[in-house]
């Protein structure tokens, strides 16, 4: 999703103010890539005994679902797919004997997609007896193959990663040469900077990594880290889950000093573990050959037509009918009020944390101890931060700090929220140590509500209620939901990019699933509307009394009566600068009245030109 | 301790401020229609005693402006629609309606009620000076109820209200003092009072412990009261208690206290929007709710307009967007032969507005749907996502409605669940899923809507283990360093009767960006020439550690400088080049060095071959020095060619431009060496480098200095300009600016080190 701002961002939209964090601004560092190293070998497609999908379809199936989130999260991404131990060859300079590139390294697009559905499944099988077959294997071959597809990118990467998908731990059959081979090329790719990953499925008799992985994979990137899966994948979920943990590279939106007071500092990356994924926005192409077209943006002056550079212009507001203009760079100082960081300012116990102070998505922190491309830090963050998050976690309480994400950005406080590791069944990291950083809300963003009051509801009402929530009960998982709007969006993609009639139904799964949940509650719902409602009670109505008296007050009371308003009105209220006071329908008329063109339909917009056609 | 008390007072006023606003400013009822403001009359005392100080001390009169004034800029900013009307009283002059046979003199009606605007501010910047005359203070209050009356007349007020700055040292005749209770209070008028002392003796006396610095400097020194002014007290006292019973007297202020709860601009004010809409959970059973925003981030409610800078006008400003192909001339385009079109991955397929409208998800309009129900724990606080909560109420004045509602959230309440719903606030709006979170008050009860992520927001980064990892784990006395720490830092504290307080509520603390905002607005306004003031104490002192916290936690902070070793490692910076930023170099060292040589000497006798006539846009190196070589067009004109495509290039800030304009400057430069001629590469550089910062292309500057692309030295070009040193320091310099200017913020850290350093 990082990418998104960064290639969809409209050039010309010159932001005039207040560009606050809301997208992942990452700072350019090239494209993720990722090879998918299959093996195709007979072994590969025998199905297991309880009749369930085989290996291969496995991780075809997970190869398409890595293909279709990179084209919603991040489409920049380069995604290879080769096979190898195969009967036919396919490679750039078709060198390599049993490798078929099935792929090239390419960011995926639509067909890309519908390459793989041909290999899922049963006939998916058949498909790829028939166009890759299985043949004799030599993983060196593959490795060196797919080394020279990285090196055929000219585009600069930042991340690189191979992952082989295999049952066999003894690829070659003990054919020491070919093991040797492979050994060497797998060193060589590791030089450059691929990290090699296994992902072994089961094989029966157990998958032995020692046997000759061990030497093919890329060392574990810490020491901490967790080495090597030892069980393989039997579940595509967990293969999946696995593939998708290793692809992302992670990034940090920035690197902060975290400062505890009198000079004890330590470095954070600050990362972004949740951010509400949009559409891209719409390219503009020419109409004649589908090519992109850029905009320029160019101000110049009204009346002798010269173009304006920065310094020409300065920027202005208009309060209580006086205009205040400053330059831009008086606008960036307003802004600022320190340097970018996390102050502490103190500790609070979680429980002052409320519920409902929210007002972005959370970030994340984790000490950064290691120097990046020649950057400074404090050694010893981590230590540091490790007993923070120990001793938080434990005594339960929450730091709180003073936040500046960037130059020129007014702060925020926030909360930093312990979270330990947690691992799930798998052994895969569930949730990352770390602490959470919640936006905490100031004054001004907390409304003041007149609550509405009223009856409570009795215990016999409550336990009704209680049964029924009871009938209904599910565990939330908040990966459980796609977004319909974004799914369907791409279908629709999809099928104009390859000529389908129709795109592909999407399941909304935002949709109550009423039949299900009707036939959970039985008599329930009906139990507990006869408890809190009286017979003659109808909560799906309108809310009656209001409509009524409108009617009652005649036909001609359906549309209120158009607000017209004299321009002497209107010349007072500028005057006394009370346009304000109108409502929005009225000042819309007000323009239409005077021809006045206005390019929004916000009420200070429509007051900006009003005053100014009236005051001239 | 102290400062704590005087931080705990001031948290204490601010939460009073709050009330204070909410008396000043108004809160709608939902269901009413109509817009409703208040009308406000400011009534001040200029009279000859406010002039009166003790030595070193503001006069009261002073004070009162000071206050008039904050409270005016407030309304200016906060564009309430509130009225506003001055009156003076102890003028020389006269000049109200009432004044007739030498009754309400020397008081004149300022200003009538008006909306506050910047003139207002300015007149009472210069125009308000002290009078030398003395006037009733109940003579005045009568002129501005008749003010009020008068002006207010055919318009819909929500709220009448007076306010009085005054010493109270005048005789007073007290005889009316009935009647005008009575009318002020069948008008509905509420009165303030602003005094220079506190209502009470007592609280005179305890005044003096309660602050740091010249505390209770208001109240006159040695309690002594004249008799007029004790006099007037007294009737101050009953007005109030008349008018509003036993709260009265909390309309009584200091105008220290005013001061300091008025230097709060006050915020922008929203009114809530009631969303309708029906919870359902499943097919038939469904509550009328009423959903209001109740805590979502405010924005600067305006944006700066762009005007000339010399005649300051926006209508002189006129911009201009134009589409273009990515060609070598930068073909312009006409907007109707443009469609739109979007990236499926590595397509882009054409996507029309109106096929994709037709063909978008649609959602059946608003909605409130329970999906399910789940235990509260399952939902993840930091998951919550979008930038509001939304409360939810039964739909006012539904009884049944609010009996049912009541019902599901006891349920959930007791049962720590919460309800998982698609949300839809109308039918143009994407659908959500969110949890809605069961909140009993002690006045009201309501669900808590938060949105939480879909599948493709979520971000799966798996972190090394912090514990249990020999080079991180914390030694026991480390932990306890850190324990210490924590204990000495809480902001949550016990007070007298063993409540715990909470000494930094953020939520009580205004958003210091408008805060600033408007104190910048409101001094270039009046001061158009004077430049931006500094940020006000009080609000620096808002976003710093309480001072007590910070007191106790000295020691404790010692204690972990000490335990742990935390050094700031300052590395070398590495020789970073461009070709390692692109990812070429580091990893097939020579291999691919070699090929990239190879191909260039390949193309180099393809030039040979005489085809290259200008510069082109896909290889611009090697059309460069083709031509250079060829001499078919002057040195100037080739470099001239040249930077017209590194200019192009650079235009679209992008890393895979930036490569390929860095070869380009390599070539220019490597070219201009070779053929003797310095002096356009090292112009153009500086005019480059001019333009670094306004094209926000710091990263590419980042990326010059890191590849050594600095002007060309007499030490190369004996016709250069530039001596060695300069030609040093060209970058070097640079790199110190890229520190301040750059808005890139993954430099932070550099930044900060960079700075420590110097």
């Amino acid at each position: 999703m990082a990418e998104w701002r960064q290639y969809y961002q409209n050039e010309d939209d010159e932001v005039e103010e207040d560009e606050e964090d809301s997208g992942g601004d990452y700072k350019i560092s090239g494209r993720d890539s990722l090879v998918f190293l299959v093996d195709a070998s007979k072994e590969m497609f025998i199905k297991s005994e309880d009749g369930e999908t085989s290996n291969f379809d496995m991780t075809m199936q997970c190869v398409r679902s890595v293909y279709t989130s990179k084209i919603i999260s991040s489409d920049k991404d380069l995604v290879a797919l080769v096979f190898y131990g195969t009967e036919q060859s396919k490679n750039p300079r078709n060198s390599f004997k049993h490798v078929y590139v099935y792929h090239d390294l390419d960011s995926p697009g639509s067909q890309r997609v519908l390459d793989i559905d041909k290999l899922l499944g049963e006939k998916g099988a058949q498909f790829a007896e028939k166009t890759i077959g299985s043949g004799e294997t030599s993983l060196g071959e593959a490795l060196w193959c797919c080394s020279n597809l990285y090196s055929d990118i000219k585009l600069r990467l930042s991340h690189k990663r191979l992952m082989i998908f295999t049952c066999r731990d003894d690829p070659h059959g003990g054919d020491g040469a070919k093991d040797r081979q492979a050994r060497t090329k797998a060193a060589d790719l590791k030089e450059t900077g691929v990290v090699i990953d296994l992902m072994h499925l089961t094989k029966p008799g157990g998958f032995d990594v020692s046997l000759f992985f061990c030497d093919i994979v890329s060392p574990p990137e810490d020491e901490s880290e967790l080495g090597l899966q030892i069980e393989p994948c039997r579940k595509l979920e967990d293969l999946q889950k696995r593939v998708r943990a290793k692809e992302l590279k992670k990034r940090s939106q920035s690197r902060l000093t975290f400062s505890l007071g009198e000079g004890v500092n330590l470095a954070v990356g600050v990362y972004v573990l949740a951010r509400t994924a949009t559409k891209p926005s719409a390219v503009k192409l020419h109409r004649d050959t589908n090519e992109p077209v850029r905009t320029k943006t160019r101000y110049f002056h009204a009346h002798n037509g010269g173009i304006l550079l920065p310094n020409d212009m300065k920027r202005a507001q208009v309060y209580g009918k006086k205009q205040i203009v400053m330059e831009k760079d008086e606008v960036d100082e307003i802004k600022k009020f320190d340097d970018p960081g996390l102050v502490l300012m103190g500790f609070k116990p979680m429980d002052r944390l409320k519920l409902h102070h929210h007002i972005r998505p959370a970030l994340f922190i984790y000490p950064e101890e290691e120097q990046i491309s020649g950057r400074s830090s404090f050694a010893g963050s981590s230590c540091v931060f490790t007993a923070l998050l120990l001793k938080c976690s434990e005594k339960n309480v929450f730091a709180l700090c003073r936040y500046i994400p960037r130059r020129n950005t007014p702060p925020r406080f926030v909360a930093l929220v312990p979270q330990r590791e947690e691992l799930d069944q798998s052994q895969t990291q569930a949730t990352p140590p770390g602490f959470n950083v919640i936006f905490l809300p100031f004054a001004d963003d907390i409304r003041t509500l007149d609550a509405h009051v009223g009856p409570t509801a009795s215990d016999e009402q409550v336990d009704k209620m209680k049964e029924i929530v009871h009938k209904l009960r599910f565990k939330y998982k908040s990966d459980s939901f796609e977004n319909p709007v974004l799914q369907q969006h791409y279908r629709n993609l999809e099928a104009l990019a390859l000529n389908m009639l129709e795109p592909e139904p999407i399941e909304d799964l935002t949709m109550p699933k009423v039949q299900m949940m009707d036939a959970r509650l039985g008599p329930l719902a009906q139990e507990f509307k006869d408890l809190v409602y009286p017979p003659d009670y109808n909560p799906e109505g309108k809310p009656a009394a209001k409509r009524k008296t409108a009617e009652s007050g005649g036909g001609a009371a359906e549309k209120k009566p158009k607000a017209e308003i004299s321009e002497e009105e209107l010349k007072n209220h500028v005057a006394k600068c009370t346009l304000g006071k109108l409502t929005v329908p009225v000042l819309k008329d007000a323009c239409k009245q005077f021809g006045i063109r206005t390019t929004g339909t916000k009420k200070q917009e429509l007051i900006d030109a009003l005053t100014m056609q009236l005051s001239k | 301790m102290i400062q704590l008390l005087s931080y705990r007072k001031s948290l204490r006023k601010m939460s009073q401020m709050q009330l204070f606003f909410s008396c000043v400013c108004f809160h709608l009822s939902l269901s009413v229609i109509l817009c409703l403001q208040s009308a406000l009359v400011l009534c001040m005392d200029v009279g000859f005693s406010m002039s009166n100080s003790e030595p070193g001390q503001e006069p009261p009169f002073e004070q009162a402006k000071k206050v008039i004034q904050k409270f005016v800029q407030r309304q200016v900013f906060a564009e309430n629609k509130d009225e506003v009307g001055l009156v003076l009283f102890g003028t020389d002059g006269t000049k109200n309606r009432l004044a007739k046979d030498g009754q309400y003199e020397n008081i004149t009606v300022h200003r009538h009620l008006m909306m506050p605007d910047f003139e207002l501010l300015e007149e009472i910047e210069s125009e308000l000076q002290p009078g030398g005359q003395q006037a009733d203070w109940l003579d005045a209050l009568v002129v501005c109820m008749d003010l009020l009356q008068q002006e207010t007349m055919g318009k819909k007020f929500e709220r009448l209200n007076i306010v009085l700055l005054t010493d109270l040292n005048v005789q007073t005749s007290a005889d009316q003092l009935d009647v005008i209770i009575n009318s002020l209070k069948k008008a509905g008028i509420t009165l303030q009072f602003f005094l220079p002392f506190p209502l009470d003796g007592e609280d005179r006396a305890d005044g003096g412990g309660d602050g740091p610095g010249p505390s209770a400097a208001s109240a006159r020194p040695g309690k002594g009261l004249s008799s007029q002014q004790t006099q007037g007290l007294e009737m101050v006292k009953n007005i109030m208690t008349s008018l509003e019973e036993e709260d009265g007297l909390e309309e009584v202020h200091t105008f220290r206290d005013a001061l300091e709860k008025l230097s709060i601009f006050k915020r922008i004010d929203r009114r809530p929007m009631a969303w309708p809409c029906q919870l359902t959970i499943g097919s038939s059973l469904t509550i009328r709710i009423v959903g209001y925003k109740a805590v979502t981030e405010e924005k600067v409610k305006k944006s700066w307009t762009i005007v000339d800078a010399q005649s300051h006008q926006r209508d002189d400003v006129k911009r201009e967007t134009v589409y273009c192909l990515n060609d070598d001339d930068e073909t312009e385009v006409q907007k109707d032969d443009t469609i739109q079109g979007f990236r499926y991955g590595s397509d882009i397929v054409p996507f029309s507005k109106v096929d994709e409208d037709q063909m978008k998800y649609k959602s059946d309009g608003k909605c409130f749907s329970v999906l399910g129900f789940t235990k509260q724990e399952l939902i993840r606080r930091h998951q919550f996502m979008g930038s509001q909560v939304v409360k939810v109420f039964a739909a006012r004045d539904d009884e049944h409605a609010a009996v049912a509602l009541s019902a599901l959230i006891r349920a959930l309440d007791s049962l720590k669940m919460a309800a998982i719903v698609r949300y839809a606030y109308d039918r143009r709006s994407n659908p959500q899923v969110g949890a809605a979170f069961p909140c009993i008050k002690e006045k009201y009860e309501c669900l808590l809507y938060v949105q939480l992520p879909f599948m493709e927001d979520l971000r799966q980064f798996t972190f090394p283990m912090l514990e249990n990892n020999k080079k991180f784990t914390p030694s026991e006395s480390q932990l306890s360093a850190a324990d210490a720490l924590i204990d000495s830092m809480m902001l949550v504290e016990k007070d007298e009767d063993g409540e715990s307080v909470d000494v930094f509520k953020v939520n009580h603390i205004p958003n210091p960006q408008f805060q600033r905002l408007f104190q910048c607005l409101h001094h270039r306004g009046v001061n158009p020439d004077d430049p931006l003031p500094p940020v006000e104490p009080w609000l620096k002192r808002a976003l710093e550690r309480p001072q007590a916290v910070s007191a106790r936690c000295q020691a404790p902070l010692q204690d972990v400088k000490t335990k742990f070793p935390l050094k700031v490692v300052v590395k070398k910076k590495e020789q970073k080049t461009s070709a390692d930023v692109f990812g070429s170099s580091a990893d097939e060292p020579d291999a691919k060095r070699v090929k990239v040589d190879e191909e260039m000497e390949f193309n180099l006798a393809e030039i040979a071959a005489g085809n290259i006539t200008s510069v082109g846009s896909v290889n611009p190196v090697r059309d460069f020095c083709a031509l250079v070589r060829q001499k078919t067009v002057s040195f100037d004109q080739a470099c001239q060619q040249l930077t017209h495509r590194i200019e192009q290039l650079l235009g679209n800030r992008s890393p895979e431009y930036y490569m390929k304009s860095i070869a380009c400057i390599q070539a220019f430069r490597d070219q201009s060496v070779s053929s003797g001629n310095a002096e356009l590469f090292n112009s153009y550089m500086q005019s480059l480098k001019r333009s670094v910062p306004d094209r926000n292309l710091q990263e590419f500057w980042d990326l010059l200095i890191q590849d050594a692309l600095t002007l060309i030295s007499k030490d190369e070009v004996d016709g250069s300009t530039i001596s060695k040193q300069d030609a040093n320091q060209f970058l070097a310099f640079e790199q110190k600016e890229e520190v301040q200017a750059a808005p890139v913020q993954e430099d932070t850290g550099d930044v900060d080190d960079l700075l420590d350093m110097m």
